[in-house]
């Protein structure tokens, strides 16, 4: 399968962490690296309604992280494995929810393709409808396969995407490594001029090469990274496994508030990687 | 849609161009645009367009400025409004609508916004669009917006855009002082835009709840309520909004039972059920209403029964056509937890209220409380459509709120009576009368203010709700007597010539004296003792009312506690019979005159009553009655003996064969009368001895003797309206004893005699009977003449079992049946149902005929005599029925004297069950027959009713 990636579209690329714009309209015209992509892996997440999504494909982070302090990033959400927080649609979608309970406290879930599927550059891309609101935090990124051993940030992180609930119409990737983790991560957003992540689904990828990690949304290139953008040490030269999962409050994104609604739930229509073929 | 509205037009316009040409000429510049401008603007710097500003009735006019000195953004003007003061003189709130005149075409927009700040942190009451002055067809309304000293933008969204393609209403708002005090806000920049950052547009009916409503019958009309639009603002939250139905598509799952308008009115025209949904924007609302219908409401056809007139003094009305109603505040006070919907209907011109869905209903009347201490009673009529079941309750509850008036102040008290299913009906109304009295923690009525209803009749009906007091003064006249005058001696009645003579107010020192006396009484002349405690009565001349049986009287009083009537005779001799007090209305009583023994009775000279204490006490009718003489010549025939043949050896009777042959009938012995007849006659077909101008006679079969040493009674039947002495001889040769009959007779009598009553007679060679005791003018029927054997193990006595059993007693005892149309005889038959309480073989079987009376029943005088006394006062049987209903058992003497049966209800059906009467009340000797009611009741249907085992104990 060979995709080449033209697009005109209403957009703007902005160099500012958070992009806002109203009013105006500029027509761009895009010009992108011509590169070929073979389907390597790939998960549509077809199945019956209320089904788990493929254990041959993906593995549960349950619970409030190895060291119980919210994932590293103080978030508040316990992950579990519930269908009510993962199941299938039965449409051909994966459904990601995160739930207000009593409390207030809240459960979602986090699954990764750790030790099932792992790989070095190629292409990864996601449909997703996002969740929206206060405090909600959605993601699809990836982390160095030896994190086991070479603990984070060295093992590396890409971030293909992940938006802030209260910014709808916001999407965010980044790269984590030594020295530009955490709040001084290497990022850019990318918003819609007039409309919102959650009011359809958008196709997030990255296509990872030697020496770059290039953005997109629906076929959009809106950054570029290389190894001069970033403050410390190239690190993205091992196989990374994906991660999809809906945090709910944390430092990326604040606490959720009473006005956000529940339950929020992210669609994924599928999970695709590609290798390039010269 | 703009763009092809016009297109559109010009066509239009165009064609009709072609048809007018050459006719006229037209400039195109005169082609008006079809469609409503699409200006977005509404404030920026100053009113947009046709803007127009008119405040809301009741606001303070001014409230709203254009002002120059505050702005969003630092753009020339803004509108400020100045909410003014709680009971400002210019108006008590800030409210007001902007307005286009032509309106505008808003399809193009998903929501109106505009930025907002006030001098203080406040709650604007309602902001929104939509409100034109008119229908308010297409209103938003964003509710309890809070805002700050800072500018903040508010997005209020459209929940249907294609909607408004003609919208006048671009901005209303309404808001109250914040803690009486009044503020400033400002609006500026307010514009309807075309937003990319809102998103999850959701419609809500209820709010987003599933309703469901069970209660809804044919014609209700029900408002959805609670309908909302939400969508997610760029921050993520939601924002929602009150909006019109009309942004709605309502529809119904089955609208054969329910139909919803474009309104959101639901109408229920049928029984059954169905869903109520909605969509906003082509989306399924959240929350949805499902009812069940249980169809047109059942009820009442006919009015109540009208109550009866009142005097004003004795009824204090609550809801009444009748009677003169006091002020009712409510007739549902709708407290928490009822579920009742009341109804003012009308049936048949009256006035009715209906309540439905009735668990409790709270009623109050106080304003002014109801003072109902002179009243003796409470009415109500009810009418339900609800099944009634043994369990089923109507409940009333009456408050009185104590010296205060009011509610609480730890004076109140209450009270509540359960009327029981036996009381209630289903489909009819239902008078329902309760004492006050009944009412027994109600210690003071005298400041009445609440009533509750409650039970378990969902449906109810009610009318006729009053207090009342029967008067103490009768209002209509006491019954009529109907004996014929023959057989009364009366003392006073304006139906008979009266005793003459008598005064019926002598001065014996009673209190009434001066005020008792007769008086009229709805025409009628009545005895009136007022303040009475006694009062006598002269009688204008000695009585001999020994030929009568009874005294009747009617009587009245509705506060008496004691009232005794006595009859005196010289001495004075007086006894006193005591009469039930207080009565509802007119009683009337008639009274054995054996009752008032030892009063001599050929000489009784005046009456008396007492027991009094003030009371008013009202009689009329009083007199002596006696049963009226049978006739001469029996209109019916003799019983047909029901002794099996086997046991009897028959001297005269059609049911049997005659032993004796010959036997001379009507030998001629000599009696000496001219117009003395012996002869065999038919009575009803029935071949019967008449002895005609009777002085004896004989009857003779001594050619045949017989021997009836082995039997053990002499039947026979005999009938005599006329005869004062009556004896019965058994002859052998050399050897005759009398018996001595009853007479007269006020019909046909049975007698079983004892063989051993005609001592010194040969039983073994019987040879003639002879009858004696005439005067050559009476008239005697006899026949059934046989000898029986008692197949019964000896003579009954009160500590015998009438068991039906061979060997026992009361199968070979001669049962009569009465008043059973046709009177099939009583049988006696295997137990249908040997278990239980009763395994015994045989059982008495009684067909109660549905055409019979009520008081159709089986009687016997062949047990011999009851003696009821302190050892034998309980007695029981045992009955298996196909019905519940009153058995009665009654006792009576040769003379027909009774008191009166007792009725005792079995409860089990199709099993035996044995029921206990009470005779305490009517201990005497001498009664000698025995009387069954075994189904006293009207049927509806023929009841065969098995009965056993008749003992006697204490």
């Amino acid at each position: 399968m060979k995709i080449k990636s033209k697009n005109t579209i209403f957009a703007i690329i902005n160099s500012l962490l958070l992009f806002m714009l109203t009013g105006c309209e500029i027509d761009a015209v895009q010009t992108l690296p011509d590169r070929s992509w073979q389907l390597v892996w790939s998960d549509d997440f077809d199945g019956a309604a209320g089904t788990a999504p493929n254990p041959d494909n993906w593995v549960y982070d349950l619970g409030t992280g190895p060291n119980n302090d919210g994932w590293g990033n103080g978030e508040f959400q316990v992950y579990t494995n519930r269908p009510e927080n993962i199941s299938l649609d039965g449409d051909g979608k994966l459904v990601i929810t995160a739930i207000r309970n009593a409390g207030p406290s809240y459960t979602s879930a986090r699954i990764k393709s750790k030790g099932l599927f792992e790989q070095k550059f190629g292409r990864f891309e996601a449909r997703i409808k996002t969740p929206t609101g206060p405090g909600i935090w959605p993601a699809f990124w990836m982390l160095g396969s030896d994190i086991d051993t070479n603990p984070w940030p060295q093992c590396g992180e890409i971030d293909i995407m992940e938006q802030r609930g209260q910014q709808s119409s916001i999407t965010v990737g980044s790269v984590h490594g030594p020295g530009y983790s955490g709040g001084n991560a290497i990022s850019k957003s990318y918003g819609l001029v007039n409309g919102r992540f959650d009011a359809d689904y958008f196709i997030y990828a990255v296509e990872w090469g030697e020496d770059y990690v290039d953005f997109f949304v629906d076929g959009y290139l809106y950054n570029r990274i290389t190894p001069d953008d970033v403050t410390g040490e190239w690190v993205f030269d091992q196989p990374f496994y994906m991660l999809l999962n809906v945090a709910v409050g944390g430092n990326f994104v604040g606490f959720p508030t009473d006005g956000t609604p529940f339950p929020q739930s992210m669609y994924i229509d599928y999970v695709k990687v590609y290798r390039q073929i010269q | 849609m703009k763009n092809r509205q016009i297109i559109y037009a010009l066509i239009t316009f165009l064609s009709s161009l072609v048809l007018l040409l050459g006719c006229e000429t037209r400039e195109l510049d005169d082609l008006q645009p079809l469609s409503f401008p699409t200006t977005a603007e509404v404030f920026i710097d100053d009113f947009t367009g046709d803007l127009a500003y008119s405040a809301f009735g009741g606001s303070d006019v001014r409230a709203f400025q254009v002002d120059n000195q505050v702005s969003y953004d630092g753009s020339l003007q803004s509108m400020r409004f100045d909410v003014p003061d709680a009971n400002s003189p210019n108006g008590s709130y800030a409210g007001g609508v902007f307005f286009s005149k032509t309106g505008r075409n808003l399809s193009g927009y998903n929501a109106l916004t505009f930025y907002i700040k006030a001098s203080q942190a406040a709650t604007i009451g309602e902001i929104g669009f939509g409100n034109d002055l008119g229908a308010n067809k297409y209103v938003v309304t964003l509710n309890g917006l809070p805002v700050n000293s800072n500018w903040k933008k508010v997005i209020i969204p459209i929940p249907d855009a294609s909607k408004l393609i003609a919208e006048k209403g671009l901005l209303y708002y309404a808001t109250a002082p914040e803690n009486d005090r009044g503020y400033s806000f400002w609006i500026d920049e307010v514009r309807f835009e075309k937003l990319g950052d809102i998103s999850n547009l959701q419609g809500f009916m209820y709010e987003g709840q599933d309703r469901t409503n069970n209660a809804v019958e044919t014609g209700d009309k029900i408002t959805i309520n609670g309908l909302q639009a939400s969508v997610n603002l760029p921050t993520g939250v939601n924002q929602t909004v009150n909006i019109s139905p009309y942004y709605f598509t309502f529809s119904s799952s089955t609208p054969m039972i329910a139909g919803v308008d474009d309104k959101g009115v639901v109408s229920v025209i049928d029984a059954g059920t169905t869903t109520i949904t909605a969509t906003l924007g082509g989306k399924t609302a959240t929350g949805s209403l499902k009812i069940t219908s249980t169809g047109a409401p059942v009820g009442p056809t006919t009015a109540a029964p009208m109550p009866p007139a009142r005097e004003a003094a004795e009824v204090i009305s609550l809801y009444s056509n009748t009677y003169t109603n006091v002020p009712v505040d409510t007739w549902n006070a709708r407290y928490i937890f009822s579920t009742v919907d009341e109804f003012f209907i009308k049936v048949q011109d009256d006035d009715v209220i209906r309540y439905r869905n009735l668990n409790f209903v709270g009623i109050e009347f106080r304003n002014p409380t109801v003072d109902a201490s002179s009243m003796s009673g409470f009415h109500i009529d009810i009418w339900t459509p609800d099944p009634i079941s043994e369990s089923t309750q109507f409940k009333v509850l009456l408050a009185d709120l104590g010296a205060d008036g009011a509610f609480g102040g730890g004076d109140d008290k209450n009270h509540e009576v359960t009327v029981t299913s036996a009381s209630l009906s289903s489909g009819n109304w239902v008078g329902i009368d309760i004492p006050l009295s009944s009412f027994t923690s109600l210690t003071s009525r005298s400041k009445l203010g609440q009533m509750v209803l409650s039970g378990t009749l969902p449906n109810l009906y009610i009318d006729n709700v009053y207090f009342y007091k029967i008067p103490t003064k009768p209002t209509v006249a006491a019954p009529t007597p109907a004996r014929a005058s023959e057989n009364v001696l009366s003392v006073f009645s304006d139906a008979y010539t009266n005793v003459a003579g008598s005064d019926l107010n002598p001065n014996w020192g009673q209190s009434g004296f001066s005020t008792s006396g007769p008086t009229l009484i709805a025409g009628n002349n009545t005895l009136a003792y007022t303040n009475f405690n006694y009062q006598g009565l002269q009688l204008g001349s000695s009585q001999n009312v020994s030929s009568f049986g009874f005294l009747h009287l009617d009587y009245y009083s509705t506060n008496a506690t004691s009232l005794n009537v006595f009859l005196i005779s010289p001495g004075p001799v007086e006894t006193p019979f005591v009469l039930n007090v207080p009565t509802s209305g007119w009683n009337s009583v008639d009274i054995p005159l054996s009752a008032f023994s030892p009063v001599n009775l050929s000489d009784v000279i005046q009456f008396k009553f007492d027991g009094g204490t003030a009371s008013d006490v009202y009689v009329d009718n009083i007199y002596f009655w006696k049963n009226p003489a049978p006739p001469i010549v029996p209109t019916s025939a003799a019983p047909v003996p029901t002794t099996p043949s086997a046991d009897v050896l028959s001297i005269f009777s059609d049911s049997y064969t005659t032993v004796p042959s010959p036997i001379d009938l009507t030998p001629y012995w000599g009696q000496p009368q001219a117009g003395y007849a012996a002869s065999v006659t038919s009575i009803a077909g029935n071949n019967t001895l008449y002895y005609d101008n009777f002085n004896y006679q004989g009857l003779d079969f001594a050619t045949d003797p017989q021997d009836v040493s082995s039997y053990d009674f002499l039947h026979l039947d005999y009938y005599s309206a006329n005869a004062t002495a009556l004896n019965v001889y058994l002859i052998s040769p050399g050897a005759e004893t009398p018996f001595t009959l009853t007479v007269p007779t006020s019909g046909w009598s049975s007698v079983n005699i004892p063989l051993s009553a005609f001592a010194g007679v040969n039983l073994s060679n019987v040879i003639q009977f002879k009858f004696d005791g005439g005067d050559g003018t009476k008239d005697i029927y006899v026949d059934n003449i046989y000898f029986y054997k008692n197949t019964s193990s000896g003579t009954f006595t009160l500590n015998d079992v009438i068991n039906f059993e061979s060997g026992g007693f009361g199968a070979s005892w001669t049962w009569n049946v009465f008043e059973n149309a046709g009177n099939p005889p009583l049988e006696f038959v295997a137990n249908p149902d040997p278990s239980g309480i009763n395994t015994s073989s045989t059982v008495a079987k009684f067909t109660a005929n549905q055409a019979g009376q009520p008081y159709a029943g089986t009687e016997t005088t062949q047990a011999g005599t009851f003696n009821l006394d302190a050892a034998h006062k309980i007695v029981k049987i045992m009955v298996y029925k196909t019905v519940t209903s009153d058995v009665g058992i009654k006792f009576a003497k040769p003379d027909g004297f009774s008191f009166g049966e007792i009725k005792v209800p079995n409860t089990a059906i199709n099993a035996w069950q044995e029921l206990t009467f009470d005779f305490t009340a009517q201990l005497q000797d001498g009664y000698n027959q025995i009387v069954i009611f075994p189904d006293f009741t009207a049927r509806g249907a023929t009841n065969v009713i098995y009965f056993d085992n008749i003992r006697f104990g204490n």
